[in-house]
């Protein structure tokens, strides 16, 4: 992930270059993409929506965990953290305190961004293998607090979370189609909002950082702030997923800032090549199908899970976009 | 005062207890540079394979002895068989193993689960070692002191072995130049999985000392291992006296926040942590990497 050559055309190729016509290409590619993810699960009926619910919601998880790990080349290995503190965000702000959703979001987002600002100013003080042992650690300190903490009623976790209220479009979000709408919606908006950041200056230095730090620090970026940057912003959108799951489920309990929820979040980034944009959805696609098939087939999740993220980091590091990229020759 | 006297023995005894696993993970660090974050995993698998031959012997002893070789044999294979071949296939070794062994954790936790199902298991204290006796005024435990022993008998042991002999001559130069090593007819391969057999059987051998203080289970190592991973980061990565001075700067904190502020315990560790990033990020005994 750090020591990687620049080889991402997304990300390191300048833009102008691109041909018209693989632009065109690409565009009707998403076109078809967005047309699948939105109809299919009609097609594939309740259990299809269950899944691909789960899916959206995880994929906003990797994504966001994404902007560290491929885009910043920081692997963190307690990203969960913050997937459990948007979660108990709302639901110490909707069950503690009575707010409205739309009191109790912006209030959650806005903690969390708080809170990874501080993790982050200190985590990102260290680098490589030592940040991932300093993240895991701040999130067995977050998962410890949830256990211990009156406040977020221990391991039993605060049930009752309440779904947004729609009933001004004539929706009611109890029904599974219309939830996962508002979950593709609010799916589409965070890319839209990630890929609009990545693609920026900032979103450049970031891959400097990742490519070379000396170097990013010799033409005179303070690394600092951009890295802090980084994680608050990966930090936000794992919350947005965290808000979304505990409304998913109407439950939350610090299961959801486990060690093993993280670990599940970095399969995915690895799973969907940590730098493709598209990568993460990828990625929470495969996990969560083979978290559901493996369901099926055994109860010893944690046994096979650990063989499968062995052979996926084993042979196929790069990714099953990068492995299939690979395969068709795309790339030198 | 007494409380003082008997929550720093206390913390003592926490510190060896970290340190064991400490030194394991700082030695398959410092030699071969892969982070092993499946640590906690040789921690519990130890203490499991110590229950099993002390059920099998009814003696603590042949748990100490034995116990530990279940944890070298993994992490022996563990090595020679799937990390070094990727190493071999050029993957980096810190990220990509390190993630390797992540998965590793997830598969033990499974297997442990699997064999042994989720009751608690626990190795009764040998008798030469119940009961109390008095230091200066306090009444402590003799098997708790027994563990402090043991941690100092192995801090000086690693120490003489490594600095002293030809074994530890061996894994200096493999630190600082491997290609010459092997250049000088030493198989480096085969010690990088001997060394990671014995930083797992450390891991392990504290998994055994540490059954009779806390009970058996699937999920034991976890927590100790997280606050190992804020020693070695604390003392250093990779550096054998960090990881001691390390541990006994943790543990006495931890001890000493859960006597005199229980509110805090959690958060303790984390504010000498923070503390140690605000001031020195490399840790105790690091060196400071270029920036620039």
């Amino acid at each position: 992930m750090i020591d990687r050559t620049v080889n991402e055309p997304e990300v390191a190729a300048v833009r102008g270059s691109r041909s018209d016509r693989a632009r065109v290409t690409q565009l009707i590619v998403a076109v078809i993409c967005i047309v699948a993810i939105v109809a299919l699960p009609w097609a594939c009926g309740d259990y299809g929506l269950t899944l691909a619910t789960e899916i959206v919601i995880a994929g906003i998880f990797a994504a966001g965990l994404n902007v560290l790990i491929g885009y910043t080349g920081l692997a963190s290995a307690g990203h969960a953290m913050f997937v459990g503190l948007g979660g108990y965000g709302i639901g110490i702000g909707s069950a503690i305190y009575g707010w409205p959703l739309w009191t109790s979001v912006p209030v959650s987002l806005v903690c969390v961004a708080a809170i990874s600002a501080a993790v982050g100013a200190i985590c990102t003080r260290t680098r490589g293998v030592e940040f991932l042992l300093i993240t895991l650690a701040f999130c067995q300190m977050f998962f410890g607090a949830a256990v211990k903490l009156p406040l977020t009623n221990g391991t039993d976790g605060m049930a009752g979370i309440p779904r947004p209220d729609l009933s001004t479009l004539g929706l009611n979000s109890e029904i599974p189609a219309v939830f996962y709408v508002y979950v593709l919606t609010v799916a589409l908006a965070s890319f839209a909002l990630l890929a609009r950041i990545v693609q920026s200056p900032f979103g450049s230095v970031l891959v400097a950082i990742r490519e070379n730090e000396s170097r990013a620090v010799a033409m005179g970026y303070a690394v600092g702030p951009y890295k802090i940057g980084a994680f608050v912003l990966s930090a936000v959108i794992c919350a947005v997923a965290g808000v979304l799951q505990a409304q998913y489920t109407y439950f939350i309990n610090p299961d959801a800032m486990s060690w093993q929820a993280s670990g599940e979040g970095i399969l995915m980034v690895v799973i969907g090549g940590a730098n493709a944009v598209m990568g993460p959805f990828i990625g929470a696609a495969v996990f969560v199908l083979v978290k559901q098939g493996l369901s099926l087939i055994t109860s010893e999740y944690n046994l096979f899970f650990g063989v499968f993220f062995m052979l996926v980091i084993a042979f196929f590091r790069d990714g099953i976009v990068g492995t299939f990229r690979t395969l068709a020759g795309r790339r030198p | 005062m007494q409380t003082f006297l008997l929550q720093s023995l206390n913390g003592i005894q926490l510190s060896m207890l970290i340190f064991l696993l400490a030194a394991g993970l700082t030695l398959i660090f410092g030699l071969m540079g892969i982070l092993n974050l499946a640590h906690g995993a040789f921690f519990t698998i130890g203490a499991y394979s110590g229950w099993l031959a002390a059920s099998a012997t009814g003696s603590f002893w042949a748990a100490l002895f034995i116990g530990p070789i279940v944890p070298f044999a993994i992490g022996f294979l563990l090595q020679s068989v799937v990390l070094q071949p990727l190493i071999e296939r050029g993957r980096s070794t810190h990220l990509d193993l390190a993630l390797l062994t992540f998965g590793f954790l997830f598969a033990t936790a499974g297997a442990v689960e699997y064999l042994f199902g989720p009751s608690f298991y626990s190795i009764p204290t040998p008798a030469v070692l119940s009961g109390n006796v008095a230091v200066l005024s306090v009444n402590y435990p003799v098997y708790r002191l027994f563990v402090i022993g043991v941690g100092l008998l192995v801090a000086g042991l690693l120490f003489l072995v490594i600095e002293r002999t030809l074994v530890g001559a061996t894994l200096r130069a493999g630190v600082d130049n491997r290609e010459m090593v092997t250049a000088m007819g030493i198989n480096i391969k085969a010690v990088f999985a001997i060394v990671f057999g014995c930083g797992a059987a450390l891991a392990g051998f504290a998994g055994i000392i540490a059954a009779p203080i806390m009970s058996i289970y699937s999920q034991m190592g976890i927590g100790i291992v997280v606050t190992t991973f804020v020693v070695v980061v604390v003392g250093g990565l990779g550096n054998l006296k960090g990881s001691f001075y390390g541990a006994l700067f943790v543990g006495m904190t931890d001890t000493m926040a859960q006597a005199y502020l229980p509110e805090a315990e959690l958060f303790a560790i984390y504010v000498l942590l923070v503390g140690m990033m605000m001031f020195r990020p490399q840790g105790l005994f690091g060196k400071a990497g270029r920036v620039a």
